[in-house]
């Protein structure tokens, strides 16, 4: 069985790994993004005393934890994408000079929009759960400092607590980034032109499914372990230690 | 006989008051009809056995608990009906020395001093930097600004503490049991620094079991058992000829050498 | 925008079984079977696996962790795509999608299992095999009557996290065509084209309602130990 590299870094199938990588990075990125947003704004709601939004928010921790992220994919892209007005839909169908990543793989497409906004919801409910056990491991004494400081409740939560969740969580974190990127994969399903569809496309061009899998999986691993020195760089001091 | 300097005159008002006050948490009573009186600049020391109360009673004066029943007043002023910018303003004026230190971990020294002043009290960051390197130097670790917590020892950490709760000029400073989580060898750096602010006339309450100190800064003792105050007397009376008995138990124990065990 | 329930109760029985009637089993049924058979085989692979790491540091670190963490770090869809590349190259023929999809299940979660068991024995005080050492049992009987019954109830509760994991992820099969409900959902979907609301919903709630009983097994189990404790 020999390897024909040759086959996969040239001509088509190399653009289309070079688009298709920087698709699933491109998505990733957006993905964790609105992630982190998401996440931190279920976790506020978590924390109000009005029960009717923190109830809101367990229950929708709770139904995202326990679907398939495929199968909310699929919901987001046939059931709730065509919901949007249509003159949304047709300007983000038109071919815009704006928007494109290098190598012509567009952000503003469909695909693309759903496969974004449907990872950041799923890890939204992971990313509020580590920031509360984050928020839980931080010691009773420092909000009762805080307190008797003159802090209000928000003042506390916002300038003593939240900060030391976030270095508590950020190992945690990293973990879920990288499953936003392996997660990326499925994406392929609702047609996103990323690397999981790219190697597959690469197969049935040229049948050299071998080469495009390894190059493939090469690209995951480089980039999953990229991925976590950047972040593991920019982790916040933790004086718990230990991590 | 102390070293504190003697208060107003007692016909003036007492700075803090302390009228028939209990406090219950569930079906237990851990304070019961506590009644005291703190003028300005005094010094009180309030001792007794484990679960007496103390570290609960001086909770309830910068309303870190609430009383169950009962009148706590400031100036004056009950604290019950302070509303929440109220309550700021108490913990500006009040000071907390926790006997876990409860230094911001994430913060530097410097920052765990500065912050409180501009975000709570709304200092200026130029204002807020000045003070606390006055601080720091007073409490004698003027180089450790930089520092954070983990990287202090546990004397250095509880005169940060300190440093921290004198930042916005508290009147009153309420310490609970300061000492008690400290290794022997720095237990004295921090009492040097509670000791300088008795002789500069900060009203001072402190929960300890540091006998020997007391008897120095105190310019009264507070006996507590189960909830109640049962003695209260200068130091010189303390000491030597103490009235309650369970007083007199209490000494008895912390002062001997065998903490009241015999040896037969 | 009104919902309308006749499109699911006629296609229900699609949805829960496939075309089992005719012989081929598919929808939930298959989901189920094929977590079941992969949770199976993961446990009786990934459990002794995960006692030889604890019992032998030396090869955990250099053989057994560098080759769990290669299989996670890949995307569990490429598994999937390897093995069915790989396996009709080593059984010389074609296999069924499904067992395919199972063997990369089945190494995706072994993974996981090994970790789960290892951390699990971590987690036991030290003097408990050095007590059993000094009363005189073999290494066997220490892991077996000593470690194992105490480390499990630890474990129990993370398998059970798992087990929804690797329903959830039974869904992946929707990309290589295997009739799982996910898959049969899709081609209800595409069949009908009109009510992709009723089937992705109804959808989510099927497999809401196996996690979540999996989920709440693995909440009762911790509250029953915390009183224990």
């Amino acid at each position: 069985m020999s390897l024909d590299l040759q086959a996969v870094a040239t001509g088509l199938p190399a653009l289309w790994l070079a688009q298709g990588f920087l698709t699933s990075l491109a998505v990733t990125v957006i993905g964790a993004a609105v992630a982190f947003l998401l996440g931190g704004l279920l976790l506020a709601l978590r924390l109000t005393p009005w029960r009717a939004a923190s109830g809101f928010a367990t229950a929708a921790i709770e139904v995202i934890r326990n679907t398939p992220l495929l199968v909310q994919l699929l919901f987001w892209y046939f059931a709730v994408y065509r919901l949007l007005p249509d003159t949304v839909r047709s300007w983000i169908g038109q071919d815009h000079g704006f928007g494109r990543l290098p190598q012509g793989p567009s952000l503003l497409s469909a695909e693309f929009l759903v496969a974004a906004f449907g990872l950041g919801v799923f890890f939204s409910a992971y990313i509020a759960e580590e920031l509360r056990s984050g928020l839980a491991a931080v010691p009773e004494g420092q909000a009762e400092a805080a307190r008797a400081l003159g802090f209000s409740p928000l003042a506390g939560l916002l300038y003593i607590r939240l900060p030391q969740a976030l270095a508590n969580a950020w190992q945690p974190m990293i973990g879920q980034t990288l499953n936003i990127l392996k997660n990326s994969t499925l994406a392929s399903g609702i047609g996103l032109a990323e690397t999981a569809y790219q190697v597959r496309q690469i197969e049935s061009y040229n049948a050299h499914a071998l080469e495009a899998f390894a190059v493939g999986t090469l690209f995951y691993l480089a980039s999953g372990f990229g991925l976590a020195r950047v972040l593991a760089r920019l982790a916040p001091r933790n004086p718990g230690g230990g991590r | 006989m102390t070293e504190t300097p003697l208060p107003a005159s007692p016909a003036a008002s007492p700075l803090i008051r302390l009228a028939g006050v209990t406090k219950r948490f569930g079906d237990a009573d851990v304070l019961t009809d506590i009644s005291l009186e703190i003028a300005a600049s005094e010094t009180v020391v309030i001792c007794g056995p484990s679960g007496s109360g103390k570290s609960t009673l001086i909770r309830l004066i910068n309303q870190l608990e609430e009383q169950t029943s009962g009148e706590i007043s400031l100036d004056g002023r009950a604290l019950a009906s302070l509303s929440s910018e109220g309550l700021r303003a108490l913990r500006g004026d009040v000071g907390f020395v926790f006997q876990q230190f409860n230094l911001f971990a994430h913060l530097t020294a410097r920052r765990n001093i500065t912050l409180p002043l501009t975000t709570v009290h709304g200092w200026s960051q130029a204002d807020a930097d000045a003070r606390a390197t006055e601080l720091l130097t007073s409490v004698g670790l003027p180089d450790r600004a930089d520092h954070y917590p983990d990287q202090l020892s546990g004397g250095q950490q509880q005169r940060v503490a300190i440093a921290r709760a004198l930042a916005s000029r508290p009147r009153i400073l309420l310490l609970d049991e300061p000492t008690s989580a400290l290794d022997p060898e720095v237990i004295g750096e921090v009492l040097a620094v509670i000791a300088a602010l008795a002789r500069d006339g900060v009203t001072l309450i402190i929960v300890t079991h540091e006998m020997g100190f007391a008897r120095r800064v105190a310019n009264r003792m507070v006996f507590m058992d189960a909830g109640r105050i049962l003695e209260i007397a200068p130091p010189e009376v303390f000491f030597t000829a103490t009235v309650h008995p369970r007083a007199r138990l209490f000494l008895d124990r912390v002062l001997s050498p065998l903490h009241g065990a015999t040896d037969e | 925008m009104a919902l309308d329930p006749g499109v699911i109760l006629n296609n229900l029985d699609y949805l829960l079984w496939g075309r089992a009637p005719e012989g081929e089993i598919g929808g939930l049924l298959l989901s189920v079977i094929m977590a079941l058979w992969a949770g199976v085989l993961s446990i009786l692979i990934g459990a002794p696996l995960g006692v030889a790491g604890w019992l032998h540091p030396t090869l955990a670190r250099r053989l057994l962790f560098p080759l769990a963490d290669i299989i996670r770090a890949v995307p569990l869809l490429f598994l999937i795509f390897w093995f069915y590349f790989l396996i009709p190259l080593l059984v010389g023929g074609t296999a069924p999608g499904a067992v395919m999809v199972v063997v990369a299940l089945t190494a995706f979660n072994t993974a996981s299992v090994m970790y789960l068991v290892v951390a699990g024995f971590r987690a036991l005080p030290a003097g408990q095999s050095e007590a059993a050492h000094a009363l005189g049992f073999t290494p066997g009987q220490i892991v077996r009557r000593i470690l194992a019954p105490q480390a499990l109830p630890n474990i129990l509760p993370s398998a059970l996290g798992l087990g929804v994991m690797l329903i959830k992820d039974t869904s992946l099969a929707f990309i290589v065509n295997v009739p799982e409900l996910t898959t049969v959902a899709g081609q209800v979907n595409g069949r009908l084209q009109v009510y992709p609301a009723e089937i992705f919903l109804t959808v989510g709630a099927l497999y809401f309602l196996v996690c979540g009983a999996l989920a709440l097994l693995a909440g009762r189990f911790n509250r029953k130990r915390g009183v224990r404790r």
